[in-house]
C-alpha cells in the first residue's frame, strides 16, 4: 500500500485540477449564455433578409446576376468554423470527421487555430486562416467575407460553403455543412432558414403586381453580399454558442470525475493511515511485552 | 386600409407597427409610401425616416440598408436605426465630430475604399440623427 504522504500529495493535486475545471465550467456557462443571447438577437434581421430574398425568388424566374447562377464546380470553397482552444469535448473532432468526407479538390478557409492545424496536417489546400475575438462584431467578419467573395469573383472557388457546429441544445451540438453561394435554389434556402430558426411567422399576403427594382443587378448583388455576410456572422455566433456549451459539459464531467477520484483517494488515504496506526500500536505493545 | 412598417437592425427590431404612411431616403431619392404602393425593392441610404401615425409623426434616423415594399408591408433592413426622441443632443454632436475625424483619417491614410464607405455611412447616419431630432421637436 502506498504511503500516506504520496496519497496526500495526489489528493492535493487532484483538488487543484478540480478547482481549475470548475472555474472553466463557470466561465463557459456565462459565455454560453451571452453567445446564445447574441445568436438570438440577430434572428429577426436574418428572417427579414431571407424573406426579401424569398420575394425575389418568387418573382424572378430568370435572374442574370452572377451570384444567383450556378456554374460548373471545379473547386468547392469551404469555410470551416472551429475553435481556438481545446478542452471542449469532441466538438472539433466531430467537425473534422465532416471535413474528411470532402474530396481533395476543395479549397479551405479556416476560422480558429484547430481547423487550420487540421487542414494543413491533412495536406489540403488552405487559402487563408482567420482568428476572431471572443465577441465578434459585424465589422470583424467583413474581411473574411471580402476574402471569400474576391476568390469567388476570380473563379478561384466555385461555391461558398460553411462547415460549422450547429447548436441543438446544451447537450447536443452537431457539425453541419451549408451552401451559401451560389444562390441558385432560393426556395429551399428560405425554407431551410425558417426551419433552422423554428419560426412560425406566416407569410404576408402576396402582391400580384410586378416588383420594381432600379439597377436590378446592383441591388441584387448587394442583397446577396449582405445575405452572405449576415449568414456567416450568424453561423459564427452559433458555433460559439456550441463551443461554450460543449466546453461547459466537458468541464462539468471533468469536475465530477475529479470529485470521484478525490473520494477514492481519501478512502485509500484513511486506510493507509489506519494501517500505519495499527502497525505502530502493534509495535509498541510487542515492545512492552518483551520487556 | 393601413400599412405595416417594420425597421429591423442586426441588434433589434427598432419599429413594428401599423402606420398611415412613411417617407424614406432611397438611393434614388426620398420616396413617400402610402397604402397600395407598387411593390419595390431598393437600397436605403443613411438619412431620416418620417413615419406618420394616427395624428402624429415620428422620426427615425437609419443607416444604409434595403427597403422592401410588398403587399401593404414596408420592411426596412438596416445596419442601424434610432428613434429621434430618444437621442441626446450633446451625444449626437460628439458622435458627429468623432465620425468626421475618423472619416478624414481614413481618407488620408491607407486607401481602403470599403472602410471609407463604411465610415462615410456612419458619419451620414450621425448627421441624420441630428436632422431627425430637430424635425421631431
Amino acid at each position: 500500500m502506498a504511503n500516506t504522504r504520496d496519497i496526500r500529495i495526489r489528493i492535493k493535486g487532484v483538488k487543484n485540477t478540480r478547482q481549475i475545471t470548475r472555474a472553466m465550467q463557470m466561465v463557459a456557462t456565462s459565455k454560453m449564455k451571452k453567445a446564445q443571447e447574441s445568436a438570438k438577437s440577430g434572428r429577426a434581421y436574418a428572417m427579414l433578409l431571407a424573406d426579401i430574398i424569398g420575394t425575389i425568388a418568387d418573382e424572378f424566374e430568370e435572374i442574370t446576376q452572377s451570384y444567383f447562377i450556378k456554374r460548373p464546380v471545379k473547386h468547392r470553397g469551404i469555410l470551416v468554423i472551429s475553435t481556438d482552444k481545446g478542452l471542449c469535448g469532441g466538438l472539433n473532432a466531430n467537425l473534422f470527421r465532416e471535413l474528411s468526407q470532402i474530396d481533395n479538390s476543395a479549397k479551405f478557409v479556416s476560422i480558429g487555430k484547430r481547423a487550420s492545424q487540421y487542414i494543413s496536417r491533412t495536406r489540403r489546400d488552405l487559402l487563408a486562416d482567420f482568428s476572431l475575438p471572443d465577441k465578434p462584431t459585424f465589422a470583424d467578419i467583413r474581411k473574411i467575407v471580402e476574402f471569400l467573395l474576391r476568390n469567388y469573383d476570380d473563379g478561384n472557388i466555385d461555391t461558398i460553403e460553411v462547415v460549422y457546429t450547429s447548436f441543438i441544445n446544451t447537450l447536443r451540438q452537431e457539425p453541419e455543412l451549408i451552401r451559401l453561394f451560389p444562390l441558385n435554389d432560393l426556395d429551399s434556402m428560405v425554407e431551410k432558414l425558417h426551419s433552422r430558426f423554428n419560426s412560425d411567422s406566416k407569410p404576408f399576403p402576396k402582391d400580384n403586381r410586378e416588383i420594381l427594382i432600379e439597377n436590378k443587378d446592383d441591388v441584387l448583388a448587394d442583397l446577396a453580399v449582405l445575405y452572405l455576410k449576415q449568414e456567416i456572422f450568424q453561423l459564427i455566433l452559433e458555433s460559439q454558442a456550441s463551443e461554450h456549451s460543449a466546453r461547459m459539459v466537458a468541464m462539468k464531467s471533468a469536475t465530477d470525475n475529479a470529485g470521484t477520484l478525490i473520494d477514492d483517494l481519501s478512502l485509500q488515504y484513511n486506510r493507509a493511515r489506519q494501517a500505519a496506526i495499527t502497525q505502530e500500536i502493534l509495535e509498541i505493545s510487542a515492545a512492552s511485552f518483551s520487556q | 386600409m393601413s400599412l405595416f412598417l417594420e425597421i429591423v437592425t442586426p441588434d433589434s427590431i427598432a419599429f413594428a407597427k401599423e402606420i398611415k404612411s412613411v417617407v424614406l431616403p432611397t438611393a434614388n431619392g426620398r420616396i413617400h409610401i402610402l397604402p397600395h404602393h407598387i411593390p419595390i425593392i431598393d437600397r436605403v441610404v443613411p438619412g431620416y425616416v418620417k413615419v406618420s401615425l394616427q395624428g402624429e409623426d415620428d422620426y427615425f434616423s437609419i443607416n444604409r440598408g434595403f427597403v422592401e415594399v410588398y403587399g401593404e408591408k414596408v420592411s426596412i433592413i438596416t445596419d442601424g436605426a434610432s428613434k429621434a426622441k430618444e437621442e441626446d443632443e450633446a451625444a449626437i454632436e460628439e458622435a458627429i465630430s468623432k465620425a468626421q475625424t475618423a472619416l478624414a483619417e481614413a481618407k488620408n491614410s491607407n486607401f481602403d475604399q470599403a472602410k471609407v464607405d463604411q465610415l462615410e455611412a456612419a458619419a451620414r447616419f450621425e448627421m441624420a440623427k441630428k436632422i431627425a431630432r430637430n424635425k421631431s421637436r
